[in-house]
């Protein structure tokens, strides 16, 4: 049995005493204020929390051991409650990395298990040094890859079947040349990505057999963040910053002041003098203004530092992702067990010809827990994202269906109605509170809703492929999503009200990845209603016979052993 | 395809009578000590909420059909949003039968089946005989060990 490494012990022991100090200090002051304890109880109390809040950080040290044998990771902790768990290695989906600042400056990193039971990360190994991250890497990557041989040789033993099933059903599909190890495509992709230095700069440093996918340099870095602007980002950084609200209130006050009347200046005299409603007007447009700069900012920030340094490699069917500027983040995800394909362009990148990749697991999805789940090239031109998703999924080319255009009649009427709604609103709050005379602006909304209705019907659509089902959906954020259709979990088909009055029907495609954002389901909206029977009945088929197809393979390699 | 038994109607207008109860004497608490509510929007609240329990009591019973088919379990139901869900037997993770306190009151149960899927992770069919749901679990067992070929995910 492995202990963590002794300087993540002197770490959290650190951490301890001085939370209990910190403790102990805070509830002598109140005794002393509050119950007349002595002044010297202070001090004292600070000393006893340390003691006890560094004494049970010790023993949880001592309490946590691990230890990787044979097919299990086996990992014993708890001080007073005693839990002793294993992991089947064949089980777990991926494996994350994580090292913050001080983690980095001590040469430790913080190891996560993830497999596909369970909400929370099965093992978390906090903290190990850097060979002993490479040790457990290698072993997991290995130890998948015996696997994978061991069936091909026909030598497969009960305990790693389960773990094998998946990657014999990769070989199984139409149009996938052998099991894995060694894709043919893969030193072309590298020399078509980046720099072939950094490619084998990465390869000594790290995985003697990686080929470079994809990295960022500072320019991409920067085109990236600036076309994934996120205009939320600033709304959460500020909220869980201790004074953020406080600025927002402080500028929000002096826009008021500002559009009120107390400044001087010829400006702000106009406006004293023009009426309430101009003001108002001023004032929103002003922290609108403030607010999509910030937005711009604080989202650029942000995109950097969680990307910074980021590249892709791909080392014996894992993809192994590194990135990050104050925290590095790296982990793998063995290929085989990647659920959905997702890529995903926003307007602006459509605009230049580019895509992000996404690519989930049923573990925790490429180990980010923040913003883009399982991102595995945040951008790259659209056929070099297409491509590397046919090295993960082989799929053709894709011809999406547009459903019929009774649909975009349906999206008409639903957005004539929400304008409609709106303006009824506008004019409600404003002959009851504001009184302006100017309600009748909301009606403006009508204006978009007949490009609204054709924009959103023109980039719905889904494709049969032979060995994968292909939705997509939406205009200001394209989202395309591959389903190997061996992946499927229940297949539904919904019939709102709505769509029954005009015989449509929307199909989900239910998988077990795990990405909350994107909901894990897959959907053909508002399709013919015969079609979405067709549909759910090919991919019923679909599955069924890729199962009868495993199960054949199965029976062979047992006959050959 | 099969239906379900009649009687969980009574168990659906139960389960909303039981609701608008607790709706009422919420209404009621509020009445008391914070604003002052018209007695005839409360008793009148109770009535509508359970006269609408009892409509889609009906409905929903007539709509509801399951029926296992070669290779899938297959379900059709919803009043308002009609859905029809298949279920594939090589992805059944397992089988529950549950009997909750007004279902045991009825002599009804209810089989859940759990699938490693994101949304409808866990499918259930209520108002079935207790004899029923426990055959029907044995049934969904077999059949899920005999398609298994895969670890499910």
């Amino acid at each position: 049995m492995n202990r963590l490494h002794p300087r993540s012990a002197v770490l959290r022991v650190a951490r301890a005493a001085l939370q209990g100090g910190f403790f102990g200090f805070f509830g002598g002051s109140l005794g002393t204020g509050m119950l007349g304890l002595p002044g010297f109880a202070v001090p004292l109390l600070g000393l006893l929390g340390a003691l006890t809040f560094s004494g049970y950080a010790l023993a949880r040290y001592l309490r946590f051991r691990y230890e990787l044998d044979g097919d299990t990771l086996t990992v014993e902790s708890g001080v007073f409650a005693r839990q002793s768990r294993q992991i089947p290695l064949g089980r777990v989906q991926n494996l994350d990395v994580e090292q913050n600042i001080i983690n980095r400056l001590l040469g430790l990193a913080i190891v996560r298990f993830e497999t596909a039971g369970g909400s929370a990360t099965e093992a978390t190994l906090d903290a190990v040094d850097e060979t002993e991250v490479k040790r457990l890497r290698n072993y997991v990557r290995t130890h998948d890859r015996d696997e994978a041989t061991g069936t091909e040789t026909g030598a497969a033993d009960a305990v790693s079947e389960a773990a094998t099933s998946s990657r014999a059903a990769h070989a199984d599909l139409p149009g996938v040349n052998g099991s894995t190890p060694a894709r043919t495509g893969d030193a072309q992709t590298a020399d078509d990505f980046g720099d072939p230095v950094s490619a084998s700069d990465t390869a000594e440093r790290d995985q003697p057999d990686g080929s470079l996918l994809f990295a960022f340099d500072q320019r991409e870095l920067l085109t990236y963040a600036l076309v994934s602007v996120r205009p939320a980002a600033p709304v959460l950084t500020l909220a869980s910053l201790p004074l953020g609200m406080d600025v927002v209130w402080a500028v929000l006050r002096f826009n008021a002041t500002l559009s009120g009347a107390s400044l001087n200046g010829p400006v702000v005299r106009w406006l004293a003098s023009s009426p309430e409603t101009t003001r108002l007007v001023v004032f929103a447009a002003l922290s609108a203004i403030q607010f999509l700069l910030l937005a711009l900012v604080v989202s650029v920030a942000l995109t950097v530092i969680e990307y910074y340094g980021f590249q892709l490699t791909q080392a014996d069917g894992d993809l192994r992702y590194e990135r990050g500027l104050l925290r590095r983040y790296s982990g793998n995800i063995p290929m085989e067990k990647v659920q959905t394909v997702t890529i995903r362009e926003n307007i602006l990148m459509r605009r230049f010809g580019y895509a992000t990749l996404a690519v989930e697991t049923a573990g925790y999805s490429g180990g980010n827990q923040q913003s883009t789940q399982g991102v595995a090239v945040p951008l790259a031109p659209r056929e070099e994202v297409y491509e590397l998703a046919r090295d993960i999924e082989p799929f053709g080319d894709l011809n999406f269906d547009r459903s019929p255009t009774r649909a975009r009649r349906r999206y008409l009427a639903r957005f004539s109605l929400a304008a409609a709604g709106l303006t009824a609103v506008a004019y409600a709050v404003d002959s009851l509170v504001l009184a302006t005379g100017y309600w009748w602006l909301a009606a403006l909304l009508f204006l978009p809703v007949v490009p609204a209705a054709h924009l959103r019907w023109r980039h719905r659509g889904f494709d049969l492929d032979d060995s994968v089902l292909a939705t997509r959906s939406g205009f200001w954020r394209r989202t395309t999503r591959i389903v190997p259709y061996y992946r499927l979990q229940t297949v539904f088909v919904t019939r709102s009200p709505f769509q029954r009055r005009r015989d449509l029907a929307t199909v989900g495609a239910d998988t077990a990845s795990s990405s909350s954002l994107l909901g894990g389901v897959a959907r053909v909206y508002d399709i013919d209603e015969d079609t979405a029977s067709e549909l759910r009945d090919t991919l019923r088929e679909h599955l069924t016979a890729h199962v009868a197809g495993l199960r054949t393979g199965d029976r062979v390699s047992d006959a050959d052993s | 395809m099969e239906s379900l038994h009649p009687r969980v109607r009574l168990l659906w207008v139960l389960s909303t009578v039981i609701q608008a109860s607790v709706l009422g004497v919420i209404a009621y608490l509020v009445d008391r000590f914070a604003v002052s509510l018209p007695q005839t929007v409360i008793v009148g609240g109770w009535v509508v909420l359970v006269l609408l329990g009892v409509a889609h009591a009906i409905a929903a019973h007539r709509i509801w059909r399951f029926d296992l088919q070669d290779d899938a379990l297959f379900l059709l139901r919803g009043v308002v949003t009609r859905t029809d869900t298949s279920v594939p037997y090589v992805r059944v993770q397992h089988v529950d039968t549950t009997r909750g306190p007004v279902e045991r009151a009825i002599g009804l149960a209810s089989v859940v089946v759990y699938t490693a899927g994101t949304r409808g992770a866990d499918i259930t069919i209520p108002g079935l005989r207790p004899e029923r749901a426990t055959e029907l679990r044995e049934q969904l067992r077999d059949l899920a060990n005999e398609s298994e070929a895969t670890d499910a995910v």
